[in-house]
């Protein structure tokens, strides 16, 4: 008989943005059911609110008419919720059959010896139930391949158990390590687990793989529920529509000035440990957006610029000179820079807004510090990137996400950059200050600033930038004009590029 | 909560001051007892003021108890060998920089984390002083009584002698607080310590900073040393053994008063303050010296407890 595993009115809020907001779902048990959304949809919010890591503001869960409550860890175990994540987090130091078996206790004899041979034969039947035989039980498993690694990752939701059967699979991009012949072996597990009449959840930015293997699909877009249907009832195109479907025409400030012919960078088949065959010029003023699947090598590609990592061959001109040879270098260039993860690679959190803003700067302040002229130096900037804070003495920590953000513009201003490279310079921001970013980044191109964005939210780089690279796997796959590009071409033009 | 932390420890410091006033009455607080405090923590204070600048990155030198006892050798020996004061005092200080420069090598070139080079160069450096002095005090004669009388030297203010030794402190406490505090280097070491990744992708030099910090920090061991060795007249393989702990003791104190639990040379200082005026209080008392151990023991963990349960609570 069919169960309902329903969700109702999820909502939850990180420092007050709206993460997912009234958000109802209903996932039928022996069906796959797609959950797709771009980037900061809110895909990854709902499936730790399932996982109970993290607490909603409001949610109700009912497996049929049998409320769920789920405010830990332990609750969603014992709800018969299973989850496979994306990131491999396997201890290589012991065997694969140890990793599969790492969140249940180990068989025993008499309770205290661990009785390997039983340990061996239930992670050998996890695997076989994935097909997946070649791999064997007792190796270290930090010898596998990342493929292989990720299969003994899945492996580990299927381990057989006594006590309950699970009753629903989240999957979290589980292909996204996987080669075509890997992703079979999972997708006819998958077909197992729905006849024995499991609910699938799953979630993949890819969207042929959706249309093949799912049943059902609910697209997110910035936190709501925007379509809940069966999945033979939209087209490829809509559902790249529904996903990316945000109004673009006022949200990005239009460039006002003319480009410059100078040219600020040239590079010509650069090749480093990870990417390969990076051949573009950008010139004074231009916007360069650089895409692709996540962890294609966008943020490797910034960093060299930033003279973090070594080019093993090809040519590179970057502001008349070579390419920086360590941060320090790149700054005293004249290049700024706005890493990814802002938290951990860009602040100094328990630090002030004055001392985050001048970091890069205080050669420019001589030997003794002059805390009087930088504070009225970073009030200044403060206020052309709109830093909503209550003096430059406040710690960055106490301020949002988007606050602390401009903070990181306002250093990479201060040095009156030529070069600004920027790592998903929105992420985790909410939309009125992204307005602000995108308006400042147009006003440093109107200037003359070469800008290079790196993102995976395509209306962001659609709308901001002159010229798109596309990267897939290290490799530059694309280099395509803007001029007339849509989402859905730009969407299709990354997917294809990454069809092996 | 966070205003009852930063203050704790000076309250404990003006409560251990009003105990020992109470029970000492004749002797603890009078100007002669304060000046003899000052001039026992002064080697102290020397290790615990550079010791901040190696804690204010979040790293931390195990070295310095045996590079202070190398200093002491070094010099002592090169007296013994005849050669002038000026010789063996510098050859001390630089044996105490370049003793610090490794240490800053293998932590931030090679590294290696700091609690293990450390603990490896405290072996090495201490090995060392046994070797240099054949494992005996070198003491007596072969001491210059110019070197030694500097210890007993002082300023006369009025109608009391500040000695040499707590004005050689007050003078290595002043550079290092102008040094953290005053100076962008000093500026740069506290935003390695907030965030290494993030400070070497904002364009500091990361790795040449923490080199030059263990350097410093192995200077102001050195410069202890020797004024240990002025101080007994002799060198000794072990005797700056006891200043590690206390140092690191010292810094973790002075951690709980200020705003973000980072190192500050001032609330250092106050660190080995209530250190000192516990030893001082507890030898007139009587009490055994084991007590001591278990007491300072005890402060450190009360102190770094307290900073991480203020961080967790955020």
């Amino acid at each position: 008989m069919m169960h309902k595993l329903t969700l109702n009115n999820v909502s939850k809020a990180f420092n007050g943005v709206p993460a997912l907001n009234d958000v109802s779902i209903t996932v039928l048990s022996g069906r796959t059911h797609a959950l797709m959304g771009e980037n900061g949809a809110g895909k990854s919010t709902l499936i730790k609110l399932l996982a109970g890591v993290i607490n909603a503001d409001s949610m109700s869960i009912f497996r049929d008419k049998e409320h769920i409550r789920i405010t830990n860890t332990i609750d969603a175990t014992s709800a018969g919720f299973r989850f496979i994540h994306q990131e491999l987090n396997l201890v290589p130091e012991i065997s694969i059959a140890e990793n599969i078996l790492l969140s249940k206790n180990l068989p025993t004899l008499f309770g205290i010896q661990i009785d390997w041979a039983k340990v061996y034969r239930k992670a050998e039947l996890a695997l076989e139930f994935l097909g997946a035989t070649h791999i064997n039980v007792k190796s270290q498993a930090g010898v596998l391949t990342s493929g292989d690694k990720m299969l003994v990752m899945i492996a580990s939701a299927f381990v057989a158990e006594e006590e309950s059967s699970p009753y629903l699979y989240v999957f979290d991009e589980p292909t996204a390590a996987l080669t075509d012949q890997e992703s079979e072996m999972l997708f006819s597990a998958m077909t197992k687990l729905k006849e024995k009449g499991a609910a699938l959840l799953y979630v993949s930015h890819r969207i042929d793989e959706i249309m093949k293997v799912c049943d059902d699909i609910s697209i997110l877009r910035d936190g709501v529920l925007v379509k809940s249907t069966e999945i033979k009832n939209l087209k490829k195109a809509e559902i790249i529509k529904f996903m990316t479907g945000r109004e673009l025409k006022d949200s990005y400030p239009p460039r006002t000035a003319s480009m410059s012919s100078k040219k600020t960078i040239s590079l010509r088949n650069i090749e480093t440990d990870y990417l390969k065959g990076i051949t573009f010029d950008l010139k004074a003023g231009e916007i360069l957006g650089v895409t692709g699947l996540a962890g294609s090598g966008q943020s490797s590609l910034l960093k060299l610029l930033v003279g973090v990592g070594k080019a093993l061959s090809g040519d590179a001109t970057v502001l008349e000179n070579s390419l920086a040879k360590s941060p320090h270098d790149a700054w005293s260039k004249g290049i700024a820079f706005i890493p990814r993860e802002r938290r951990s690679e860009g602040l100094c959190l328990e630090m002030n807004v004055r001392e985050n803003v001048v970091l890069s700067h205080l050669k420019s302040y001589g030997f003794h510090a002059k805390p009087k002229l930088e504070q009225s130096d970073v009030e200044m900037l403060a206020g052309q990137v709109k830093v909503k804070y209550n003096g430059s003495h406040q710690p960055v920590f106490e301020l949002s996400g988007g606050n602390q953000q401009k903070v990181l513009f306002a250093r990479a201003l201060k040095g009156a950059p030529e070069l600004l490279l920027l790592d998903e310079p929105t992420r985790g921001v909410d939309i009125g200050a992204k307005y602000e970013i995108y308006t400042l980044v147009r006003e440093l191109s109107d200037n003359g600033c070469s800008i290079i964005i790196s993102s995976s939210d395509l209306p962001e780089i659609l709308g901001m930038c002159d010229r798109i690279l596309i990267l897939s796997d290290g490799r530059q796959t694309g280099l395509l004009e803007k001029c007339s590009l849509t989402s859905g071409d730009l969407l299709t033009n990354i997917y294809s590029s990454d069809l092996r | 909560m966070q205003k009852l932390r930063q203050s704790g420890t000076l309250i404990g410091f003006v409560l251990i001051i009003a105990f020992f006033s109470f029970q000492l009455p004749d002797t603890f607080l009078t100007a002669r007892n304060l000046l003899n405090i000052s001039q026992q923590l002064s080697m102290l204070a020397v290790v615990a003021a550079t010791m901040t600048i190696v804690m204010v990155m979040n790293d931390f030198d195990l070295s310095v108890g045996s590079m202070a006892s190398l200093s002491g050798i070094v010099a002592a020996s090169l007296f013994v060998n005849e050669y002038s004061i000026w010789a063996g005092i510098g050859a001390a200080l630089l044996v105490g920089l370049v003793g610090g420069l490794f240490n800053g090598i293998l932590v931030s070139v090679v590294g290696i984390l700091p609690f293990v080079a450390t603990l490896g160069t405290l072996t090495v450096y201490s090995g060392a002083a046994f070797l240099l002095s054949g494992g005996k005090t070198i003491f007596g004669r072969d001491i210059p009584k110019s070197f030694s009388d500097f210890s007993r030297g002082g300023i006369e203010v009025g109608s009391i002698k500040i000695p040499m030794l707590t004005i050689t402190a007050g003078f290595v406490i002043f550079v290092c607080w102008y040094i953290l505090e005053q100076t962008n280097f000093g500026r740069r070491l506290y935003a390695i310590g907030g965030n290494r990744e993030a400070s070497y992708l904002a364009g500091i030099k990361v790795v040449k900073l923490r080199m030059l910090a263990f350097a410093l920090t192995g200077l102001g061991a050195a410069v202890a040393g020797l004024m240990y060795a002025s101080r007994v007249a002799s060198a000794n393989p072990t005797q700056g053994a006891g200043l590690m702990l206390d140092a690191i003791a010292a810094v973790f104190l002075g951690m709980t008063m200020s705003k973000q639990s980072e190192p500050r040379v001032i609330f250092t200082l106050i660190g080995v303050l209530v250190l000192g005026v516990l030893d001082n209080g507890m030898t007139q008392m009587r009490v055994d010296s084991y007590v001591r151990e278990i007491l300072v023991g005890l402060i450190v963990i009360a102190a770094v407890a307290v900073s991480s349960i203020s961080k967790a609570n955020r």
